[in-house]
C-alpha cells in the first residue's frame, strides 16, 4: 500500500464531505452500538457479580427439596411437602468431625403470611425468619442500628425481633426512622425491636430489605411449632476455596442422617454455593451480552452495505477519471488500491468515531444499568468494521480496476 | 500492491535512452519505424448493428516524424489515435509499437508502455478535477514507480515550466483557462518523457490566441526529437504538420508528406480535397 494511494484516497474521501460523513456515520453507529450494547450486557454480569460477592462467596445454602436450579425447583417437587431438614440435621452439621469446612450455620426458618402491625400501620412479613445469631455473619448482614439476636435471645426464646428497611418504612413511615425498643405486633405475638439491618439496596438477588428476623426458637414457640422442619439452612465454608469441600459434606452427612445415598439425595434437600449462583447467572448475562452484541453486529453490517453503496456510486461518478488514470499509466492494481483503500479509510474513520461514541456513550446510566465497557468489544468492532471496508470495498475497486480505458474516457 | 521488483525495473527502463535522434537510429537494431499499423480494422457493435470504424488502415510514422491525421466526425481518426495510443485494440490486423506487437501485451504492460512511450493529450483537457496542476502533472511518475516526492515535484515544475504555468502550479483545473488546462494536459503528457506525443484535437476547444500558443509547444516538441501525431479538422493546425494523412469512411485516402521531410511512401495530396 503506497502513501499515494492513501493521499488520493484522501482527496477522495474530502471531495464528497456530505456523502462520505453520511457512510462513515452508519459504520460509526455500528461500531458505536456494538461497544456500547456489549457495555451494557457487561455492566449488568458486573452488577450481578457484585451483588453476589456482597452475598458472600463462601455462603452455602441448604433448601429443603429441590434447589431453586436443582430437579424439580424450589418446593415444587414431591418431596419438599415432607419436612426434611431438622434441628438434629442442624445439630449433626453443628459437629466439626462431620463438616470439618463449615465455620458457622443457621437455620432458616419460615413463615408466610405473617401480618406486622404497629400503631395501627400493618404490614405483610413475605420474609418473616427464625435464625441463629450466626446468621448476621454467614449473609453478610450489617446492622443501621441497635443489635443483631444475641446467643442469650436464643436460648431465652425471647420476643425480638430485626427488621429490615421495608418493614421499618411500612410499619413507622419512615426508611430512615431507628425504632429501638419499639413494640411490634406479628399476628398476635408481640415483639421488640431490637436492631434495623443496613439496606442492601435493590439490586441484591437474595435477601431484600422485606426481612424480618427473630430467633429461631421463638419461632418454632409461637408459629412453625418443634416438629415442623426448617425451610433452609444456611452456612459459610472456612473459607471461598473450601466451598466445594463444604457442599459435599454437608451432602454426605444430610444424606447419611435422611438413609439416602448421594445420587436420590437431591429430591430431598438442595445444596447450593454462591458460585452455582454465579455460574448461573453467568451463563444467562453471558446469553443476554451476545444477544445484544448480535443486534449490534447487524447494524454494523448494514453500515457495510452502506460503504459498498456509496463506493459503486462514486466507481459510476468517477469513471472518466479512472479513464484518465489508466491513459496516462495506472496498472489495475493502482485503481484496485486507491478505491479499495478509499473504502477501508471510510470504514476505519467510521470505526474510530464509533469508538469515540461508544466510550462517551457508556459513561451513561442505560435502563438502570451502568455500562462496563469490555475490551474485546472495542478491538472486535474496530477489526470488524476494517474487514467490512475491505469486503465491500472489493467488488466496486474491482470493478473500476477492470474497466477498459477507452470506455471509462468515452463515459459520459 | 505493486512489487519493488517491478517499480525498480520501470525505473530502469526509463533511465534507459528512449529515444536516439531519428538519424543516430538507424545504426541501432530497434527498427527505425517507430509506428507500424498494418491492415488494422476495428468494428464496434452498436445495438446490433456492427460498426466499422476502421476499414483496413496501413500507416508507418518513422521516429521524429510531425502527423497530423485529418478527417470528418465518423471518419475514424480518434479510433486510429487510440489504438495508436494503446487505448484500445484492433479487431485485426497487426499494431507494433517500436516493433512489438501489442496485442501480445498484457494490461499491466499496455499500462506501463502508455506511461512511458506514450504521452496523451485529449481535446476535452481530462485533467483529473479538485488536483492541482502540479499534483495533475505529478500523476504519471506516481504511476511510473517514482517514489521520492521531491524529484516527482521537480520533474513536474519542470514540465509545467516548459510550456510556460511555472507561476501555476497550485491552481486546480476550474481555476485555470481552456489554454492553461491545455498546457498542464501537456505537461503531464511531456513529464515522463515519452517519444510519442498523440494529442486528440488539443486545440479543438481554445480561442485562436490558445490554438497558437499550443501549436508552437507542439512545433517544439517536433524539433526536440519527439514524433509527434495529432488529430485535427483544422487546415491552420495541420499545416504544421509536416505530413497529413486524410481519413475517410475508416479508410487513408491521402497521405501527403511537406518540406521534404522524406520517409515513409507517399501518396500524391488531393488538393481540394480539405475539410469542408
Amino acid at each position: 500500500m503506497n502513501r499515494q494511494n492513501v493521499r488520493i484516497a484522501l482527496q477522495g474521501i474530502a471531495g464528497n464531505r456530505l456523502r462520505s460523513a453520511l457512510t462513515m456515520l452508519g459504520i460509526m453507529i455500528g461500531v458505536g452500538s456494538v461497544i456500547l450494547l456489549v457495555a451494557v450486557g457487561n455492566g449488568s454480569a458486573v452488577s450481578i457479580q457484585n451483588s453476589i460477592d456482597s452475598l458472600g462467596t463462601n455462603t452455602l445454602t441448604v433448601f429443603a427439596g429441590g434447589g431453586f436450579f436443582g430437579p424439580g425447583g424450589h418446593s415444587a417437587g414431591t418431596q419438599s411437602q415432607q419436612v426434611t431438614l431438622t434441628a438434629k440435621d442442624v445439630r449433626n452439621l453443628s459437629k466439626s468431625y462431620n463438616a470439618p469446612d463449615l465455620s458457622a450455620l443457621s437455620p432458616v426458618d419460615s413463615d408466610g403470611g405473617v401480618t406486622a402491625s404497629h400503631d395501627g400501620s400493618t404490614w405483610t412479613a413475605s420474609s418473616f425468619e427464625g435464625v441463629y445469631p450466626s446468621y448476621a455473619s454467614i449473609e453478610n448482614e450489617q446492622l443501621r442500628a441497635g443489635q443483631f439476636i444475641s446467643e442469650a435471645d436464643l436460648a431465652d426464646h425471647a420476643k425480638v425481633v430485626v427488621l429490615g428497611t421495608t418493614a421499618v418504612k411500612s410499619l413507622f413511615g419512615s426508611a430512615s426512622d431507628n425504632p429501638i425498643g419499639a413494640q411490634v405486633n406479628f399476628s398476635g405475638t408481640t415483639f421488640t425491636v431490637i436492631g434495623i439491618l443496613k439496606s442492601k439496596g435493590s439490586s441484591s438477588i437474595e435477601r431484600l430489605d422485606t426481612t424480618a428476623l427473630i430467633p429461631a426458637t421463638t419461632m418454632q414457640d409461637h408459629y412453625t411449632g418443634t416438629s415442623g422442619g426448617y425451610s433452609e439452612i444456611v452456612a459459610s465454608s472456612t473459607s471461598p476455596t473450601t466451598v466445594d469441600a463444604a457442599k459435599s459434606e454437608i451432602t454426605s452427612t444430610l444424606a447419611s442422617d435422611h438413609d439416602l445415598t448421594t445420587s436420590t439425595a437431591s429430591n430431598d434437600f438442595t445444596v447450593e454455593s454462591a458460585s452455582t449462583l454465579i455460574s448461573a447467572s453467568t451463563s444467562s448475562s453471558h446469553t443476554f451480552t451476545v444477544l445484544l452484541g448480535a443486534v449490534a453486529a447487524i447494524s454494523l453490517l448494514v453500515g457495510g452495505i452502506g460503504v459498498m453503496n456509496i463506493m459503486l456510486v462514486t466507481v459510476t461518478e468517477r469513471t472518466r477519471e479512472i479513464g484518465i488514470r489508466k491513459a496516462i499509466g495506472a496498472r489495475r492494481s493502482d485503481i484496485l488500491g486507491q478505491f479499495l483503500v478509499e473504502a477501508v479509510l471510510l470504514s476505519v474513520l467510521g470505526g474510530v468515531l464509533g469508538i469515540g461514541a461508544g466510550i462517551i456513550g457508556s459513561t451513561f446510566k442505560i435502563v438502570g444499568v451502568q455500562p462496563v465497557i469490555a475490551l474485546y468489544s472495542v478491538f472486535l468492532a474496530f477489526g470488524f468494521a476494517v474487514l467490512i471496508g475491505l469486503f465491500f470495498g472489493i467488488y466496486p475497486a474491482n470493478r473500476a480496476a477492470t474497466l477498459r480505458p477507452i470506455d471509462a474516457l468515452r463515459y459520459e | 500492491m505493486r512489487s519493488a521488483l517491478s517499480a525498480m525495473r520501470r525505473a530502469v527502463d526509463r533511465t534507459a535512452p528512449e529515444q536516439a535522434s531519428a538519424q543516430g537510429s538507424a545504426a541501432l537494431a530497434r527498427p527505425a519505424a517507430v509506428i507500424q499499423v498494418q491492415h488494422v480494422t476495428k468494428t464496434y457493435a452498436l445495438g446490433d448493428v456492427a460498426v466499422h470504424a476502421l476499414r483496413g488502415i496501413g500507416l508507418t510514422v518513422q521516429r521524429g516524424e510531425y502527423v497530423a491525421i485529418i478527417g470528418a466526425s465518423g471518419s475514424g481518426k480518434s479510433t486510429l489515435m487510440h489504438i495508436i495510443g494503446c487505448l484500445d485494440l484492433p479487431t485485426s490486423g497487426r499494431y507494433l509499437l517500436d516493433g512489438i506487437d501489442v496485442a501480445a501485451m498484457s494490461e499491466d504492460e499496455l499500462s506501463d508502455v502508455r506511461n512511458r512511450k506514450i504521452g496523451f493529450v485529449f481535446q476535452s483537457f481530462n485533467l483529473i478535477p479538485r488536483t492541482s496542476a502540479l499534483q495533475n502533472v505529478e500523476l504519471p511518475l506516481v504511476y511510473g514507480g517514482i517514489r521520492s516526492t521531491t524529484e516527482r515535484q521537480h520533474r513536474a515544475e519542470r514540465a509545467l515550466a516548459m510550456v510556460g504555468l511555472g507561476d501555476r502550479l497550485d491552481h486546480q483545473p476550474n481555476e485555470l483557462s481552456g489554454g492553461q488546462q491545455q498546457r498542464v494536459a501537456i505537461a503531464r503528457a511531456l513529464v515522463t518523457n515519452p517519444s510519442i506525443v498523440l494529442a486528440d484535437e488539443p486545440t479543438g476547444a481554445l480561442d485562436s490566441a490558445a490554438t497558437v500558443e499550443l501549436l508552437d509547444i507542439f512545433d517544439r516538441l517536433h524539433q526536440s526529437g519527439r514524433t509527434v501525431i495529432l488529430i485535427t479538422h483544422e487546415a491552420d493546425v495541420a499545416a504544421r504538420a509536416h505530413r497529413v494523412i486524410r481519413l475517410m469512411d475508416g479508410q487513408i485516402i491521402s497521405d501527403d508528406a511537406r518540406e521534404g521531410d522524406s520517409s515513409g511512401s507517399r501518396v500524391p495530396a488531393t488538393a481540394g480535397k480539405s475539410q469542408p
